[in-house]
């Protein structure tokens, strides 16, 4: 009985290290700025291994595109949720394509192969 | 008189009991795709100059797991370190070989190419991500010194990066 009460607790121990993004793709809206556009987004670290994250926008190719966020690297707590805002000049509406949340992992005490994950959602553009 | 306040004092109960019994639940469903660390990789050390996640010499294999909720809509892409991002110094070279394969599916019908159909390019494997639910991906690297000399004492850490990313 005891050793299935641990088999039990071993079970329920493992925790899922997951990162979550929403949404897939983005809508870039009107912001209270002229000729600034505004996407929302949703972040949610299920990652007990992490503790930032850091949102960039690339275009078609991967090149970096400029933006402006409350925060570049996010601290995110495990099991934390948090909603951002991202802006983007008018001018770059056709060119910014994908944004991108990317985990920060810190050194391990451990040799050992650190996975760091991204998410990357993709811009709605007009047909 | 006790007849009509009992039949009072039910009805007042079962009015009070109406009130309780709407609680509304309210969800908001959006598709996803969910990068989850099922196994974080270690390195084995089979001999002075090599680091290896493989089993056999004594590492544990990194193993990823992706969920995504709307079918065609990503890829995932996996990439084995090429660096270490936490080592003691190293005066010589480094050689880096790696791989990414399925280890297991939610759904082997829908996704029984996801192997066959997979492209790499140098470290970096891609997989067009067709159905929706659960895949499990595992990758091996390994660190080779330059010379066969023995890498010096410390800790070593590599990263293997999950990338999902919307079609």
């Amino acid at each position: 009985m005891k050793k299935l009460t641990l088999l039990f607790i071993l079970l329920f121990m493992k925790t899922a290290l997951a990162h979550d993004m929403v949404p897939t793709y983005p809508e870039l809206r009107l912001s209270y700025m002229s000729n600034v556009l505004v996407a929302d987004l949703e972040l949610l670290n299920k990652r007990n291994d992490i503790e930032y994250y850091e949102i960039s926008v690339f275009d078609e190719t991967w090149n970096p595109v400029p933006f402006v966020t409350s925060y570049k690297i996010i601290k995110l707590e495990y099991l934390e949720r948090i909603k951002f805002n991202v802006y983007i000049r008018s001018s770059d509406k056709n060119r910014a394509t994908y944004i991108c949340s990317k985990s920060r992992t810190r050194g391990n005490p451990n040799p050992s192969a650190v996975i760091s994950s991204m998410i990357c959602s993709k811009f709605k553009k007009d047909e | 008189m006790y007849k009509k306040l009992f039949l009072s004092i039910i009805f007042s109960l079962g009015t009070v009991g109406a009130f309780a019994v709407d609680v509304p639940i309210s969800g908001n469903v959006q598709s996803r795709c969910i990068i989850t660390t099922d196994t974080p990789g270690v390195y084995g050390n089979p001999n002075a100059y090599t680091l290896t996640t493989a089993t056999a010499d004594g590492g544990v294999l990194p193993v990823v797991r992706y969920d995504v909720t709307l079918a065609d809509a990503y890829y995932a892409e996996i990439t084995t370190p090429t660096a270490f991002s936490d080592s003691p110094s190293l005066s010589d070279t480094v050689t880096w070989t790696g791989s990414t394969e399925v280890q297991s599916l939610s759904d082997a019908t829908g996704m029984g190419s996801y192997e066959t159909n997979k492209v790499t390019f140098g470290q970096t494997t891609q997989y067009d991500l067709t159905a929706s639910g659960s895949t499990w991906f595992k990758s091996t690297s390994t660190a080779t010194y330059g010379g066969s000399k023995a890498f010096p004492g410390g800790t070593y850490t590599a990263n293997i990066e999950a990338i999902c990313v919307a079609k």
